[in-house]
């Protein structure tokens, strides 16, 4: 009986060490990295579009990345400030402009399925009129860079420093869904943190410390 | 130096008495003090333990990473950015002292409170009271909504049913009172005055538990005004305080700690160094800061103050004071003859103060003052102070009427009379016979629940107010959340009834209509307003009553209540964080007891923890209460101290206190609350609420209760054997005095380097950028534990509960610790502050098997939480004791009481040791903000929280590369040292010695 039990239990962490040795050459990833991670979002916003085709700054709507630790997601508010004209796309507007041309009718508001989702959260109508008695609900995201617990990472610095936001994030402004490049792993962040201090960041000397409380606290 | 010449420090009696056993004891730094009620665990009980865990690490480990929404603000507010904190300038409502208040907001939550520097009264500290009141706000027990005959209602339904009652009280003529606590705030008086005057007998009363109604009695008398005077420790260069523990708990400690302190700079040129006497009976913070300390019994006070008063007159040139006053001093009468030249020769720059509450002992204060001329100069009249407003004969008239029936209506306000006055059943059952009983009581407390209508006011952080703590200072009060529940400021609720509504900021508007002056106002935190001087008439000392005799030769002892330095008057206790913090003096947390002198307790033939009676000598039928005795050296023989502000009914919440395992015990005592309310011994005695000269007899009741006590945790003292060869032992305290100081000063420039001596270690640490330090004036602190409550709410630091610190177990990250030394006749008190020393070569850093503590760059002994495996060998190796474990989970199961925690800081979890870490999110943040701007990072920029809140002035933090920093100046004055230096392990952390304003030969002097 005894026996058994210790070829059991030995038969068990054989598995699991097996089974991590695997992970380490197959790509497979130990708990918590996540790289690659690429949720859905409730509305289906495009990185590509607006940072890529737009050219919009990213500071436009991740308003505190270079003041605060938290870079910040934008308020609805934020979207509101373009999306109160930009309503669909300029092939839908054009395709309805036609449409009431033919038809002898003033155009139609088009709103497209995912701006009407702003205009849900904020409770407007298609013509931004409050809609009486609908309450307004926020808009929850789906996090996507989750970095592990007891790290404090602070944007301000990075950003204060010269890197580049792509740095971390990889090309965000190709990505229709956004997903996790890096592994956002320990190892990752001290890698990077003693290659600058090697060679600076855009030519610029730079003093990234690798002390535990730089980011454990 | 010889061994016999050598002052000699103790922590505690059993080290003073018994010093093998004792360092036997401490020498094990995770003992526990067995407890002989408490079983092991048998083999089924572990069994079970076991599984349990097994299984709920298999549950634990099951689950899936959680997936992390992100919910940002529909409409962005302005100003909000999330990371970063928001500062508001407020005014503190712990108590009506009316410290400035800087605010600190994170996402719309107000999370830490801090001293606003720019106050001229508080002058940038704050005491643990009034840090510790944040979690007043999140306090998930405060009622949320206007309860009605005990059922919860809506405003609109309270008002009219008020408002009812009241017009019938206004049609019928009847009495309507106004109990309340001290109002400071102009706007507040201004509506309650409003809302009464439509009344035709109608009162407003103010009371204080701990009240100061006999010095504004005496001023009536003595000045024509009944006023407080605004005492300025600042400008007294001799201070002679009678029993008035001002660094503590008397009026305004906060504001008198920072006076006292600048009024004792042992380095400005010319140095200014008060000399401070102080007369007590029971030991105090206060007397422990005093370089001379007198241990009197309190019915001395008269005499010597009458025999001071005489001397002073005959100085003066004036006729003594009454006659008759007279009685034997305790004293010799060559001091206090020799007390008054000194006053005499200082007169203008003196200061007497006393904290009796009889009128004809504080007339006699007067009386000195006046012929001292301190009167303009270091007691201000014109502009007196409104912190104490307590009328305590108005009290016992209201009484009177209540016993009487004669009361139609009465609003309570900020004060719990059935709780903190005598008689509290008697009161009780006449405020429940009144027709018609309102209650602002945030909490439903023991008045309340005799109240008619409970209209909760809100938390002072949710509302709009001012105040005006000294005429002339005016600051105020601004929101800066939303309110939690549907409470209402008690202005609007007022002006509701009073039929013209109105909101508290319009309110406040009224009272002060200039816009510009709010906006000012609000921007400071402050103002200054000219207001015209209490006009304060001739000095007429009149006549002085005789001195009751004591009647001496019995065996009971005089009682003395008190407050707590944690606890003040009671109002806070449903505060966790004050039951916890150690008394300055006592050192115990979540109890009172009886404080008895040592020789008191031998004479009673009773040792600490056992429990007594405390029975009014001569009046059986007085009520009686049981405590635990204490042994508190320094006190006089004849006397029994109690504190106040126990035994609330709200405590009965602490029940469940600290983490749940086999072996836990409740906070609570038997009563199920924490202490038992002292205040049936108070009694009503020649127009004033006394607190202390009642006469007690002590009977022991056989039972015991276990105090826990910190005051042996943790000790830092090197036994003899362990102590290095040939290495030179030196004190943990070190003291000096004045005298010597100078003379030192003058012959022999102090070294400005430490010496360095050979090490193992290699020199692997340059700092070539910052090196962090720390530097602590001992001659500042008074041991008042603001950093200790200040650095819990920083740095998210768990309860623990009553049995887990009497297991060595409290996870503090700040202690105090408290020294007494036995020359003179009573023994002399010095506070340490004691955290991580961030030793350059920090032993706990060399015996971590799992590199979970480390060195920085910046000379930072870093504690890695998710690196830690527990072992606790770091601990073990730690020379100053400073590191805590968690032993549990700390629960944190009130989500409400969670918003006060710090997002900058980590929760810590099981099995992970922790300790001061210098605030090093506070380092980070201004380093990144520095950089952010583009300027170096300025001496002073960066201040951990014992440093913002310290009410002293203390602590000092900074760079030891930085030549010009002020750590670094005063590292190399005269008075640098550091604890346990002869271990070599270079703590960066070091303290100023203790000046004492002595004669150069009373004490051995170390000169270091």
């Amino acid at each position: 009986m005894r026996n058994r039990i210790v070829t059991i239990v030995l038969a068990v962490g054989l598995l699991f060490s097996l089974g991590a040795l695997l992970a380490g050459h197959h790509g497979m990833r130990l708990p918590g990295n996540q790289q690659g991670y690429a949720p859905r979002q409730p509305i289906a916003f495009s990185h590509r579009l607006h940072a890529g085709e737009l050219q919009i700054s990213c500071f436009y709507c991740h308003y505190a990345a270079q003041t605060s630790r938290h870079a910040g997601i934008p308020a609805a508010s934020i979207c509101m400030n373009c999306h109160r004209f930009v309503t669909a796309p300029l092939g839908a507007i054009r395709a309805e402009d036609e449409q009431a041309k033919q038809e002898k009718r003033k155009p139609r508001r088009v709103v497209s399925a995912e701006i009407q989702k702003i205009y849900d959260a904020l409770a407007l109508d298609a013509d931004l009129k409050p809609i009486p008695g609908k309450a307004r609900v926020p808009i929850a995201w789906i996090k996507v860079h989750n970095l592990p617990d007891f790290v404090y990472f602070d944007h301000r610095a990075h950003i204060t420093a010269g890197v580049a936001c792509q740095r971390c994030h990889g090309a965000v402004e190709t990505m229709e869904r956004v997903f996790q490049v890096e592994s956002l792993a320990m190892g990752w962040c001290v890698n990077c943190h003693r290659k600058v201090n090697a060679i600076g960041v855009g030519g610029r000397r730079v003093h990234a410390p690798t002390d535990c409380a730089t980011c454990h606290y | 130096m010889s061994e016999k010449q050598r002052k000699r420090y103790w922590m505690s009696l059993r080290q003073r008495d018994d010093a093998g056993a004792y360092m036997e004891a401490a020498g094990d730094e995770f003992s526990e003090v067995p407890d002989p009620a408490e079983k092991g665990l048998d083999r089924r009980g572990f069994l079970k333990a076991a599984g349990f865990s097994f299984g709920g690490m298999l549950v634990a480990g099951c689950t899936r990473a959680p997936v992390h929404k992100a919910i940002p603000f529909l409409v962005q507010p302005e100003d909000v950015v999330p990371g970063r904190a928001t500062w508001y300038a407020s005014t503190c409502g712990a108590c009506p002292a009316g410290c400035g208040l800087l605010v600190k907001n994170r996402d719309g939550r107000p999370i830490k409170l801090e001293g606003n520097p720019d106050h001229p009264l508080s002058r940038g500290g704050l005491c643990a009271v009034g840090q510790a009141s944040i979690l007043g706000l999140y306090d998930s027990h405060r009622l949320r909504h206007p309860v009605q005959g005990g059922k919860q209602t809506d405003w609109a339904g309270v008002d009219k049913a008020i408002t009812a009652r009241l017009d019938a009280v206004r049609k019928q003529g009847g009495a309507v009172r106004f109990l309340s606590g001290t109002i400071a705030s102009p706007t507040a008086a201004r509506v309650i005055g409003a809302f009464l005057a439509s009344f035709e007998d109608a009162r407003h009363i103010t009371y204080e538990p701990l009240s100061c109604s006999a010095i504004l009695d005496a001023h009536a008398r003595t000045h024509g005004v009944r006023v407080l005077p605004h005492y300025r420790f600042d400008r007294a260069r001799l201070i002679v305080a009678f029993e008035a523990d001002f660094l503590g708990t008397w009026i305004s400690p906060v504001e008198f700690t920072a006076g006292y302190r600048a009024g004792r700079q042992p380095e400005g040129d010319p140095a200014a160094f008060s000399e401070h006497v102080q007369f007590e009976s029971r030991y105090s913070l206060t007397g422990g800061k005093a370089d001379k300390r007198y241990c009197i019994a309190p019915e001395a006070v008269r005499p010597i103050l009458y025999r001071l008063a005489v001397r002073v007159a005959a100085l003066a040139g004036m006729p003594a004071p009454g006659a008759g006053a007279g009685g034997e001093s305790a004293i010799p009468v060559a001091e206090v003859d020799g007390l008054a030249e000194r006053l005499w020769e200082a007169r203008g720059r003196s200061l007497v103060v006393c904290g009796s509450q009889e009128i004809a002992t504080q007339v006699l204060c007067n009386f000195i003052n006046h012929a001292l001329g301190n009167y303009g100069r270091t007691l201000e009249l014109a502009t007196p102070s409104q912190q104490n407003r307590a009328d305590d004969a108005a009290l016992q008239a209201l009484l009177k009427e209540l016993a009487g029936g004669r009361v139609r209506a009465l609003l309570v306000h900020g004060v719990n009379p059935v709780l903190d006055l005598p008689g509290g059943e008697a009161v009780a059952k006449a405020i429940a016979a009144v027709p018609l009983v309102i209650s602002f009581a945030a909490r439903m407390d023991e008045t309340a629940r005799h109240a008619h209508f409970v209209c909760p006011d809100h938390h002072y952080l949710e509302s709009w107010g001012d105040a005006e703590p000294v005429r002339g200072i005016v600051s105020f009060f601004q929101p800066v959340i939303a309110p939690l529940g549907e409470t209402r400021a008690l202005v609007e609720s007022l002006a509701v009834w009073s039929g013209t509504p109105r909101g508290a900021r319009e309110l406040l508007a009224e009272t002060w209509p200039d816009q510009a002056f709010r906006e000012r106002t609000l921007h400071d935190g402050y103002a200054v307003v000219q207001r015209e001087a209490v006009p304060a008439g001739a000095f007429r000392a009149g006549e002085i009553e005789p001195v009751r005799a004591v009647c001496a030769g019995d065996d009971a002892l005089t009682l003395a209540l008190y407050a707590k330095v944690g606890m003040f008057d009671g109002r806070h206790a449903y505060n966790p964080w004050l039951h916890e913090l150690p008394d300055p003096v006592t050192k115990a947390v979540w109890d009172n007891y009886a404080c008895l002198s040592p020789g008191a307790a031998q004479r009673l033939g009773v040792a600490q923890g056992d429990v007594v009676r405390i029975q009014p000598a001569g009046d059986e039928a007085a009520p009686a209460i049981e405590l635990p005795v204490l042994v508190q050296p320094g006190q006089h023989d004849d006397l029994v101290a109690v504190a106040l502000g126990y035994g609330a009914a709200e405590t009965a919440r602490f029940g469940h206190v600290g983490p749940t395992w086999l072996h836990d015990r409740p906070t609570v005592g038997p009563n199920g609350l924490v202490g038992t309310n002292a205040a049936p011994l108070l009694m009503f005695a020649g127009g004033t609420l006394r607190r202390c000269g009642r006469r007690v007899r002590l009977v022991p009741t056989g039972r015991r209760h276990v105090l826990a006590l910190t005051q042996e945790h943790h000790t830092i003292t090197v036994p003899q054997r362990l102590a290095p060869e040939g290495g030179l032992r030196r004190e943990n305290i070190r003291e000096t005095t004045l005298a010597a100081l100078r003379a030192n000063a003058a012959s022999r420039p102090h070294a400005a380097a430490h010496e360095r001596r050979d090490d193992l270690w290699p020199d692997d640490h340059p700092y070539t950028g910052h090196h962090w330090g720390m530097v602590i004036d001992l001659t500042a602190c008074t041991g008042c534990g603001a950093c200790v409550i200040a650095c819990q709410v920083e740095n998210n630091i768990p309860v623990v509960g009553k049995d887990e610190v009497r297991r060595n177990r409290e996870m503090h990250w700040m202690r105090i610790d408290r020294y007494y030394s036995d020359t003179g006749a009573t023994p002399d008190m010095v506070h340490q502050p004691m955290m991580c020393q961030q030793c350059d070569h920090a032993p706990c850093e060399t015996v971590c098997p799992v590199l979970a503590t480390v060195h920085s760059e910046e000379g930072l002994n870093q504690q890695v939480y998710n690196r830690c495996v527990g072992t606790r060998y770091c601990s073990n190796n730690c020379p100053y004791k400073v590191r805590r474990f968690n032993w549990f989970n700390y629960p944190r199961n009130d989500v409400l009481e969670n918003m006060t925690l710090n997002p900058d800081v980590t929760v810590r979890s099981r099995g992970v040791m922790e300790k001061c870490s210098f605030c090093v999110q506070r380092i980070q943040e201004a380093k990144f903000e520095a950089r952010r701007r583009g300027v170096a990072l300025a001496d002073g920029d960066i201040r951990p929280a014992c440093q913002q809140s310290c009410p002293a002035g203390a602590i000092v933090f900074g760079d030891l590369n930085d030549p010009k920093s002020r750590l670094s100046r005063l590292i190399a004055g005269g008075r640098h040292y550091r604890v346990l230096e002869e271990l070599n392990v270079r703590p960066t952390v070091g303290y100023l010695r203790v000046v004492r304003n002595r004669p150069q030969t009373e004490d051995h002097v170390d000169h270091g």
